[in-house]
């Protein structure tokens, strides 16, 4: 549920970031874009307006004025004479923030502004030869004028005719300004903004995937409330608004109310069985003990009615297990607890594996309380368990082999083990021990021997189940097993 | 003594009433509860053995029948399922006892017997073979003057085959009743048992008491 929560949030947040910054990477190109083209078009109209003052400045001068240009002659040769604006246009035009070149019908620069000045002399010629050009009206360009930077936006316009003919043309420039600070403006704000942006939608994001799955982890909850056979019959409340949970819940109580009748189903066989099974099981029983006993009965009956009878007790005890274990399946169980000493069911689980070990060559010996070990258990259960596991125990303890029980207490639990240097399990196999049916490779078992039902240790845990106990196994190869099983002494059983 | 057995089935019935005649029981058998309710209120049984399910009334029914019209004597079960609601559901109708089927015979009767507080039809608590004696109440066993020293399982074995003496005891009777039905070792047991029963209570003396009959199983007799 948290992970389904996380989730979302995360890949919310991180739809949301990519959407920013995608978002911001338009914008930012967008601005730039438009801020260029903005500055180009101011660029323009300032050139446009410098143009206009320059010529009227220029005509103005022209018409009032006898000259606008001063000559000054040069003292060997007129060829050198100076030739410039007079004084007062030339004041008005140190004031212009551009380039600025003037030049007269003889090709000669009248002015050049303070800044141009300092232009490297073939850049100079450019100018002069964009001026020398016939131009038919005023024309606008780009001029490269040093080496590095832009190229600069340049106006020239002629002043033909009428009262100012000492001048012919002019050409004001200048460079377009740097990229603005607008963009980048921009930019950094969104870097200081977005985190506080992200970090409020993912919390935003997190509240809402968790409102959202609320009802899921309500269902969650009282489906994990539902245990066993017993608590079969509750349904979960289902959500009034008609959505995906609603439709979740109903589903859930379909399959609930499915998996009932199915249960009850078993629980009526189960019944049933008990009384199918059992009840021809005792007519069967009540008529072989009958002649089994009966003082007359010859040799040769008696030797067949005892392989019948004991095959009618294997089949009782298979019937009953499976009866069992059926019913622990439900989560009912069959145990009736009283005060029990488990130091005589201990000695007489040890007496039956000192008799089965006999005739196998198997020692036993066994290491008891010397007082009595009182527990809260089912006696005949816990015997049943003790015999399963010595039988066991000597059943793959080959000759001159040992098996060894104790019984202790450790806290408030009793510790009932059976030891052995038998063959041991296989690794892979002592997780499949406690599996119902399940048998060890029959070329591990000695020869001569009746397989076991498969159901022994089954029973074994679930006795230990229905206590509360647990159950453990070492084991190793070659070398002997160890079931060790613990028991609560006082509490209530669980099941 | 007087029983009333109260089972449908009549191979289990019969098996009851003559098992328990055989032992001096005086029984009456019926196959139907109401029938059993109208029997108890004409006579006076000390004991009622009643199956669970039963045709028409059930045996929980009966019983509750029985307890309302103030009847006290003592009333074991017979059952075919081994839950606990059952048990739980046939104490408190006031079962004083419950045996699950398919039961041992002796298994029955030691029931009854606790239920009817009475000894076995046995006159001694003693049980006698030649010169072996063995006492139910004290555990002890002698043979002449001598005393043995029995283990808990061959103290049983030996205890069942003296109480069935002259007659031969399978090895699957001898078991199940030492150890219950429930166990089978898979390998002959009782054999073990008794050639230590052997060693104890036959070496060293002229008669012997254990006898072996053909592989089938054992009988003791003088």
């Amino acid at each position: 549920m948290q992970g389904v929560r996380q989730r979302l949030t995360l890949s919310y947040t991180v739809a949301l970031a990519l959407s920013l910054l995608v978002f911001g990477a338009l914008l930012y190109v967008e601005r730039r874009t438009s801020a260029a083209r903005e500055r180009e078009e101011q660029l323009g109209a300032r050139l446009l307006a410098e143009g206009d003052l320059i010529r009227k400045v220029i005509e103005e001068t022209g018409r009032s004025l006898p000259r606008v240009v001063l000559v000054q002659p040069g003292i060997s040769n007129p060829a050198d004479s100076t030739y410039e604006l007079i004084p007062d246009v030339r004041r008005f035009f140190d004031g212009m923030q551009d380039f600025l070149f003037v030049m007269d019908p003889a090709g000669r620069l009248l002015y050049v502004s303070f800044e141009a000045a300092n232009l490297d002399p073939e850049a100079l010629s450019r100018v002069k030869q964009a001026l020398l050009r016939q131009p038919i009206t005023r024309r606008e360009g780009r001029l490269q004028l040093d080496e590095d930077g832009e190229p600069f936006r340049f106006l020239i316009d002629t002043i033909g005719g009428g009262t100012a003919r000492e001048v012919r043309s002019f050409l004001v420039a200048a460079r377009p300004e740097g990229p603005g600070m607008a963009p980048n403006q921009l930019v950094l704000s969104m870097l200081v903004v977005a985190p506080f942006v992200l970090f409020a939608s993912a919390m935003l994001g997190y509240w809402m995937a968790g409102r959202a799955l609320a009802p899921l982890d309500l269902i969650v909850r009282e489906v994990e409330a539902i245990q066993d056979g017993r608590s079969l019959h509750r349904r979960l409340a289902v959500p009034t608004e008609d959505d995906e949970f609603r439709r979740l819940g109903v589903t859930l109580n379909a399959m609930l109310g499915r998996v009932e009748r199915s249960f009850q189903a078993l629980r009526r066989f189960t019944a049933d069985a008990s009384h199918e099974l059992k009840t021809p099981l005792m007519v069967l029983r009540a008529g072989v003990e009958r002649s089994l006993t009966h003082p007359e009965a010859p040799d040769e009956v008696i030797d067949t009615l005892d392989e019948t009878l004991r095959q009618i007790n294997g089949m009782t005890e298979m019937v009953t297990n499976l009866l069992t274990l059926a019913r622990s399946d439900e989560g009912r169980s069959s145990l009736v607890v009283a005060e029990t000493d488990l130091v005589p069911l201990m000695s007489e689980a040890a007496e039956t594996a000192e008799i089965l070990g006999e005739p196998q060559g198997v020692t036993v010996s066994v290491a008891l309380p010397e007082l009595p070990l009182i527990a809260m258990v089912e006696g005949g259960r816990i015997r049943q368990l003790l015999l399963n596991l010595v039988t066991n125990a000597i059943k793959y303890t080959p000759r001159g082999g040992e098996v060894l029980l104790t019984l202790a207490t450790e806290g408030d639990q009793a510790v009932l083990s059976v030891r052995d240097t038998g063959i041991g399990i296989a690794p892979g196999d002592v997780d499949h021990v406690f599996e119902r049916f399940w048998q060890a490779d029959p070329a591990r078992t000695r020869s001569g021997d009746r397989p076991g039902t498969g159901l022994g240790l089954a029973i074994v845990q679930w006795v230990v189940d229905a206590h509360g106990g647990s159950i453990a196994v070492q084991s190793r190869p070659g070398r002997g097993s160890t079931f060790t099983v613990t028991l609560p002494l006082g509490t209530t059983p669980i099941a | 003594m007087k029983l009333l057995v109260v089972e449908d089935d009549r191979t289990v019935g019969q098996y009851i009433k003559r098992g328990l005649e055989e032992v001096q029981y005086i029984v009456e058998w019926v196959a139907d509860g109401s029938e059993a309710l109208e029997m108890i209120s004409v006579t006076t049984y000390d004991l009622v053995i009643l199956d669970l399910r039963l045709p028409g009334m059930t045996g929980l029914e009966v019983l509750r029948t029985l307890r309302d019209r103030g009847h006290t004597m003592p009333v074991l079960m017979l059952t075919a399922q081994d839950s606990v609601e059952f048990k739980v559901d046939a104490l408190r109708a006031g079962a004083d006892d419950y045996v699950t089927k398919p039961f041992a015979f002796e298994e029955l009767l030691a029931r009854i017997e606790a239920l009817s507080r009475r000894p076995r039809q046995i006159s001694s608590r003693v049980l006698t073979v030649a010169d072996l004696e063995l006492d139910m109440a004290t555990r002890e066993v002698h043979r002449g003057d001598q005393s043995i020293e029995l283990t808990p399982k061959e103290y049983t074995v030996l205890e069942y085959l003296m109480r069935h003496q002259g007659r031969v005891m399978s090895r699957t009777l001898i078991t199940e009743y030492a150890w219950d039905y429930h166990f089978d070792p898979g390998t002959n047991i009782v054999d073990v048992v008794i050639n230590r029963l052997r060693k104890k209570v036959d070496a060293g003396f002229g008669q012997k008491l254990l006898h072996t009959v053909r592989g089938i199983g054992y009988v003791v007799k003088g």
